[in-house]
């Protein structure tokens, strides 16, 4: 059977896919938000995530404030499509 | 949240949990875009409607080039100021729909007020009506959607009435098109966001 790309199979990693999955774009306040992680954590997964090709990081101002916004790349998209094909077969395998 | 391995299953789960949080949710001030347009549009048609009948000078037609020279910039403020945490599909859907919308009416007020005379305040209404049903039906917000196609429908009177008398009629179906469900977009957005 497949391995399961070691990258996705940690649960912040996997959740910041998933949003980023469905969303066009979100913020670094809106992960922290919705995985409820901390700053630093989510801060090293999104590194991570971002020298494998899954996703940019782009960082600008509004205003004042500084401002991340996460995109999830096309590799990244193919990576979370081959993940969950990997899922199906190992539950179908059960 | 922490860097644990998951089970298949659980792995699934907060898939599908993400995604589920990730749904399309109406930003607040939605509907401030469509208020900023209608109101300046309806007020402006009003003004050079006053004007033309007191002057018999249709030169004054030149003042819709101050609606894009003022309301694009306010937008364009309001939706920075405004920055939303998450951009979704239909997000981008709907600022793709209004560009194309803009461009082609930005192209035919040119073409009405340079070189052809055309029925230009018809067509407004026709294009401007479309996309405001479009972006209701993307949005599945029905007001829009119906205040549009009502829009669109009542641009016909455009080609019944005749001269600068099209002027006030075209303000209140702006008010109808854009004003009104403005105005219940942003009441609902208010209610989204405090539920």
């Amino acid at each position: 059977m497949k391995e399961l790309d070691p990258l996705l199979h940690s649960q912040l990693r996997l959740a910041v896919m998933s949003i980023l999955l469905s969303a066009e774009e979100a913020d670094f306040v809106y992960l922290r938000e919705k995985t409820e992680a901390t700053g630093g954590n989510l801060s090293v997964q999104l590194d991570k995530l971002n020298t494998a090709g899954y996703l940019t990081i782009e960082k600008s101002f509004i205003g004042k404030k500084p401002h991340t916004t996460c995109r999830i790349t096309d590799k990244g998209r193919k990576a979370m499509a081959d993940y969950v094909e990997t899922l199906k077969s190992y539950l179908t395998g059960l | 949240m922490e860097n644990k391995q998951l089970s298949e299953k659980e792995s699934l789960q907060l898939i599908a949990q993400m995604i589920q949080q990730t749904q399309y949710r109406l930003a607040k001030n939605a509907g401030t875009p469509f208020l900023i347009w209608g109101y300046m549009t309806a007020i402006l048609s009003l003004v050079i409607w006053l004007l033309i009948r007191e002057t018999a000078n249709p030169q004054w037609n030149f003042l819709w080039f101050l609606l894009p020279a003022v309301c694009y910039p306010v937008t364009i403020y309001i939706s920075r100021r405004n920055e939303q945490m998450i951009k979704t599909y239909i997000d981008r859907i709907i600022g793709q729909v209004w560009t194309v919308f803009g461009i082609a009416g930005i192209l035919i007020s040119g073409i009405s007020m340079f070189l052809w005379h055309i029925p230009i305040l018809f067509i407004i209404l026709l294009l401007m009506g479309m996309g405001t049903a479009l972006s209701g039906m993307i949005i599945k917000f029905r007001i829009l959607a119906i205040c549009g196609i009502l829009g669109s429908l009542l641009s016909i009177g455009c080609l019944i009435i005749k001269g600068a008398d099209q002027l006030p009629f075209f303000a209140i179906v702006f008010l109808i098109m854009m004003v009104i469900p403005g105005h219940a977009l942003n009441h609902m957005a208010a209610k989204m966001s405090a539920a």
